[in-house]
């Protein structure tokens, strides 16, 4: 894999492109939360006159301002992976195709995001919350919850007079298992 | 695979012991159980008091279910199996809410 | 929109409200050959029907969020070109309660939070018979 800078990125994949590597795979966007604030952009070309091998060029841009030039004038394909990252994300492709692509045109949020949280599992009751013998769920400082669902004492139930919970410890807390929590 | 799996998910009442693996398994959160814990009878003299889970209600909501069988696979008690019959269509959500623990007589008495 | 004469006698006519996976099994359900032989492939436009003609639409498969107001319009217009209440049968578990993606946030959790349902049909996805069992409690070939 091949590390690029945000503003090395545009010139790297024409570069490649003008190097053989014609054939666009797929870009992509990979959440680093928990190992570095980061959004990892990967873009897959192939150069199909030496035996299809991938060439795999990365950058990581910070979770605060993810902004990185679009690279659909180099691959015309791009555009749909790239408004694709851009919705479930929030990346900015800068002059790129900043149409929705799947979600719902009044829909708020970046649910590929970690630190987004499934509302649904958050408001419904997880049956596997009782422990065996129980029939209602008795408190217990030490549950089992189940993944998806963070400490609702930094999302959901938070104490508005605290500051916003870290995107790290949201996303760290919705792994399930066994955990100490101060609410049920 | 055989004709009778993924078809529906059978309930084999005297081995669960409900300890819950399936219902915190399950993806769709389809199980719902419900247990309470009973004095164990006839112990030697002098032998600690001991507990069991008695299984109240074992419940597949099969609206939600995706019959991927992760329940039956982790049951380490092979409380759980494949049949052959075919969950029911209904005319009402709760309709296919399936309650699989036979009512008992004398409420007093566990599964044994 | 596909209009099937289910059993080749104007009776039944189904449409399919083709989303996922689930249309593959009504697409079997359909074409089982004691079924197509000698009936007219499916038709764009339902032909005038006999007062005892029944229709239905069958959701198969999940309901996006996206998708959900054209789902909603499909059986609106249903009723009103056909001139009666279509028999809604929601097929699969991603229909009938948003299934293995009831927690997503793109799916409408059932389509039932469109529009009246009358049979839930668990599966996923369910047989072909499991419909075609369901089709026939309708016009009353099987006592339901």
């Amino acid at each position: 894999m091949t590390e690029a800078l945000p503003e090395e990125w545009l010139a790297a994949a024409e570069a490649l492109r003008a190097d053989g590597f014609e054939y666009f795979d797929w870009l992509g966007c990979v959440d680093e939360i928990g190992r570095r604030d980061c959004f990892r952009i990967v873009l897959v070309i192939r150069n199909l006159g030496q035996g299809a091998e991938p060439m795999m060029l990365s950058c990581l841009l910070p979770r605060d301002h993810p902004q990185i030039d679009s690279v659909q004038g180099v691959f015309a394909g791009a555009a749909w992976h790239e408004r694709e990252a851009a919705e479930l994300f929030g990346v900015d492709f800068v002059g790129g195709d900043h149409r929705r692509l799947l979600l719902s045109p009044g829909f708020e949020g970046t649910p590929l995001r970690k630190d987004e949280v499934l509302a649904a599992r958050t408001g419904m009751s997880w049956p596997g919350a009782k422990e065996p013998g129980e029939s209602e769920i008795a408190p217990n400082r030490r549950r089992m919850v189940p993944p998806g669902v963070p400490d609702p004492a930094l999302w959901g139930n938070r104490d508005p007079s605290e500051p916003s919970a870290d995107p790290a410890a949201v996303a760290e807390s919705a792994v399930g298992g066994r955990v100490r929590r101060r609410r049920i | 695979m055989s004709s009778s799996s993924h078809r529906w998910i059978r309930l084999i009442e005297p081995a669960c012991t409900s300890c819950m693996i399936c219902a915190r398994e399950c993806p769709s959160w389809c199980i719902s159980i419900d247990s309470h814990t009973e004095p164990v009878e006839g112990l030697p003299p002098g032998a600690r008091n001991r507990t069991r889970n008695v299984l109240d209600r074992f419940a597949i909501d099969w609206s939600l279910c995706m019959y991927c069988g992760i329940c039956v696979a982790e049951c380490p008690y092979d409380a759980l199996e494949w049949a052959g019959d075919l969950t029911e269509p209904g005319a009402g959500r709760e309709s296919l809410v399936e309650e699989m623990v036979q009512p008992r007589s004398d409420p007093g008495l566990g599964v044994q | 929109m596909r209009w099937v004469d289910w059993y080749g006698d104007g009776s039944l006519w189904v449409l399919d409200i083709a989303l996922a996976c689930c249309t593959l099994e009504f697409d079997a359900a359909a074409m089982r050959p004691e079924l197509v032989d000698g009936r007219d492939t499916a038709v764009g436009a339902l032909p005038a029907l006999r007062d005892r003609s029944q229709v239905a639409v069958v959701i198969s498969g999940t309901v996006t969020d996206r998708l959900a107001p054209a789902v909603a319009a499909i059986v609106d217009g249903c009723e009103q070109q056909v001139g009666r209440h279509p028999a809604v049968i929601s097929f699969g578990a991603c229909a009938s309660s948003g299934g293995p993606y009831w927690d997503s946030y793109a799916v409408t959790k059932g389509v039932d939070q469109l529009l009246p349902v009358d049979v839930y049909v668990p599966g996923c996805p369910p047989p072909p018979e499991a419909l075609s069992a369901v089709l026939d409690q309708i016009v009353g070939r099987i006592p339901s």
